[in-house]
């Protein structure tokens, strides 16, 4: 593939492009004129399914490809960076390897995106002129922009082989793909926080001031919680990538490779959701500045068992992850001697996923239990957070345990206080779960307020410094330590792929909800407090109803998914036919 | 190849069933829907203006995201079930007549934060709540309701009301 020449791999992506984007502006123009016109108060329904499912389905798979090919190249970039500067040939395949995936993501993002712009101005024509006069500028500057960043893209992949001895110039290229990927990103949170926590209009929504209107409340911590969990969300697709190539692969060397790119992008997945909870407490912190209503709507009142949900599904994913990093002591010489360990961090993870799933049997909806003049019994005022945050906490430790352990399996320390180096990890660990678990429990008697405000933030930073401090330690402890042998690649059976594949199918399916929860959170509003949304599609479904289309997305999404990496097996396939030829 | 992509689809199919199972089976269900119009006749009854301001009060309105019940330790919004006594306590501190007072409450709760609580009352006659003038009324009289004299009256108090919203600068 590599040998075709840059330009013409260029245009013909731009070709592609415009065709996608031609053809739905086209097909937009032609069925506005076809189908019957919309009703009085501004609707066009969707046949069957009807719009609201619809339009939801198409922005969610638009808005999974897009997270990828917005979050791969961040990584993509830093490991060509240090694959340059340390000259590792093997970081540099790696980074190849992600930039082929979302290169070639392009064009399903692009079709999904057309597929989007025909139907929500089809469907719900009276919202998009509004968004269209409030922010319309912003959309042909997205779309502009949109431009620049496939011929960046293109260039970037297609010159890779040909820079080699360019590297601070293709470097240099990765990085203002990643600039154009921000911006991108920016643009698309406008919209989204502009919805939300509007701005800069008039109660009856003429505008005001633009840059008001694109610098609301959500704008800047929902582009950042994006720009993390893209990264989260990338890697753990070019997981499941490595995995689907590793459980493929005919050879053993190219096992070996797939084993140990499934687990840099594993690793690059679970450290960057590490951040994820901070940007998300900033995200809300902002929503309640905004609204109070919304913010209390949101975590307390008609989602709140959606969190619920979602400490679930973290917990799932944390299993998952430990799950593949036991497996995976087989791999290196002298893992063995950590067994016995991971039975007891596997009691920690486990009991941590039993106080998630603990408050399952109250169904009352927030409204009723206060009637009943009492906070929800279960969930209290923003209860379930004091149990949530202590598991989540205990669980993220034990994980990193994991990892440390995995890490120095195949090693032996050489310095001459090992063994009180040893010690001090136990002690910091042991005392560090302890504490823990004593804020937790100390933050059922105090107010919701203090818990949010002042335990939580605490059992995080706890968190964080041991995590930092027992990371030193390791450094220092294993620094010129005896390897016992390297660590043997590919040596690893299937399942450990299914545990890889497993933690992006539900990565993916917490993506589905939490975007359901981030819009629904309008409730009846296109545009929160200015705009009714009078559709049939305004209410908001049972979360069991709402769940089932997540599955729906989800299952979609891997389809498509799966497509892609087969296509790229084929390419891959006939170059190298051509190769021999 | 193929027993391995079979493997796959499992994997993705068997999760979001089993995920999907837990928000069927384990979670409450059911459906928010955008609040009805409620009509409110001149002269209607004191009864059944308290049945609407109650309807509305732990309906429409979402009164109950903030409020609670009954006094508790570490509630963020003032108890319903006695507010009706303590805004009449408070008018009273105030020097201004109850009706006031309440009405100022409900469309301009800034002016007049209660003791240990924030300014986060949102008013009600404006989006997102945008209760109607008659709507306001009937959850006055529902307020006054829980421990204090009954006043509020359609289309009565309309005027006392819309002083009020004036003063809060609208409309
Ligand atoms: C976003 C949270 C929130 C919502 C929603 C809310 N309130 Fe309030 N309310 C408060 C807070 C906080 C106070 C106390 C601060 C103040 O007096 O402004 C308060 C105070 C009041 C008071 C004055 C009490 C006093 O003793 O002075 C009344 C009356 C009242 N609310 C009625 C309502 C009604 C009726 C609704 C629903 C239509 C409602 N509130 C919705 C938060 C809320």
């Amino acid at each position: 593939m590599a040998e075709k020449s840059v330009g013409s791999s260029i245009l013909k992506g731009l070709i592609k492009l415009s065709l996608i984007l031609g053809l739905g502006f086209l097909a937009l123009h032609f069925l506005k004129g076809a189908l019957p016109a919309p009703t009085e108060d501004g609707y066009r329904a969707f046949p069957v399914l009807g719009s609201r499912v619809w339009v939801w389905i198409i922005a969610q798979l638009h808005l999974n490809f897009a997270a990828f090919v917005l979050g791969v190249p961040i990584f993509a970039v830093s490991m060509e960076f240090v694959g340059w500067k340390k000259s590792d040939e093997r970081l540099d395949r790696i980074a190849y390897d992600f930039t082929k995936l979302f290169t070639l993501a392009y064009t399903v993002t692009a079709i999904m995106g057309s597929v989007l712009l025909v139907s929500l101005p089809l469907f719900y024509p009276k919202f998009i002129d509004h968004m269209m006069k409030i922010l319309g500028p912003t959309w042909w500057a997205y779309i502009a922009i949109m431009y620049g960043e496939v011929i960046v893209c293109y260039y970037y992949y297609y010159s890779w082989k040909k820079m080699k001895d360019k590297k601070g110039a293709h470097v240099f290229l990765g990085l203002l793909l990643n600039v154009f990927g921000t911006v991108l990103l920016l643009a698309t949170s406008a919209w989204v926080g502009y919805m939300t926590t509007p701005g800069g209009v008039s109660p009856d929504g003429n505008l005001i001031n633009r840059w008001q209107a694109i610098k609301t409340y959500m704008w800047i911590p929902l582009s950042l919680h994006r720009l993390v969990a893209n990264v989260v969300f990338g890697a753990g697709i070019a997981a499941a990538y490595a995995a689907f190539r590793f459980i493929t692969a005919e050879k053993d060397e190219e096992r070996a490779y797939y084993d140990w790119m499934g687990y840099t992008s594993a690793m690059i997945s679970i450290g960057f959701s590490l951040i994820l909870p901070g940007v998300g407490y900033l995200l809300g912190v902002e929503i309640y500045s905004f609204n109070e209503q919304m913010g209390i709507q949101l975590m307390g009142g008609f989602f709140a068992w959606l969190w619920v949900m979602q400490a679930i599904l973290i917990g799932a994913i944390l299993f998952f992850v430990n799950y593949y990093l036991w497996i995976s002591l087989n791999k290196m010489p002298g893992g063995e001697r950590y067994f016995k360990y991971v039975k007891y961090l596997f009691i920690v993870v486990l009991l941590g996923y039993v106080v998630w799933l603990t408050p399952h049997s109250v169904a009352l909806s927030l409204g009723e239990a206060r009637k009943m003049g009492a906070y929800h019994p279960a969930l209290g005022n923003l209860g379930v957070m004091a149990a949530k945050n202590t598991a989540v906490v205990i669980s993220y430790l034990a994980t990193f345990l994991s990892y440390s352990i995995f890490r120095i399996s195949n090693k032996e320390p050489q310095v001459s206080w090992a063994k009180a180096g040893h010690k001090t990890r136990a002690a910091i660990i042991i005392m560090s779960t302890v504490a823990v678990l004593a804020l937790g429990v100390y933050s059922y008697m105090v107010p919701a307020a203090v818990r949010v405000k002042v335990l939580s933030p605490i059992q995080f930073g706890i968190f964080f410094i041991s995590l930092i401090v027992l990371y030193v330690l390791d450094s220092r402890m294993y620094k010129g330590a005896k390897i016992i042998g390297e660590p043997k690649w590919g040596k690893m059976p299937e399942r450990s792929q299914y545990a890889l594949i497993a933690i992006t199918v539900t990565f993916t399916w917490l993506m589905g909800m939490m975007g359901y929860m981030r819009a629904g959170g309008r409730q009846h509003w296109h545009v929160y407090g200015i705009m009714k949304d009078t559709s049939p599609g305004a209410y908001l479904p049972t979360h069991g109803a709402a769940l089932v289309i997540v599955s729906i997305i989800t299952i979609i999404f891997f389809l498509l998914i799966g497509l892609l990496f087969w296509s790229i097996m084929r390419l891959e396939k006939a170059s190298e036919a051509k190769g021999k030829r | 190849m193929k027993s391995g992509v079979l493997k796959l689809s499992i994997i993705v199919i068997g999760l979001s069933l089993f995920f999907t199972y837990i928000g069927v089976y384990f979670l409450p269900q059911s459906e928010s829907h955008p609040p009805k119009v409620i009509k409110i006749e001149e002269g209607i009854t004191q009864d059944e203006l308290l049945k609407l301001g109650e309807e509305i009060v732990f309906g429409k309105g979402e009164c109950m995201v903030c409020h609670v019940m009954k006094t508790e330790p570490g509630m963020r919004s003032p108890a319903i079930s006695t507010i009706g006594g303590d805004m009449e306590k408070e008018a009273k501190q105030r020097g201004i007549t109850p009706e006031e007072h309440l009405f100022e409450s409900l469309v301009n709760p800034s002016a007049y934060v209660g003791k240990g609580f924030d300014d986060m009352m949102p008013p009600l006659h404006e989006s997102p709540t945008s209760l109607t003038e008659g709507e306001l009324v009937a959850v006055a009289a529902f307020l006054q309701s829980k421990g204090g004299k009954v006043t509020a009256a359609y289309p009565e108090s309309g005027p006392a009301l819309k002083a009020q919203i004036q003063k809060a600068g609208g409309k």
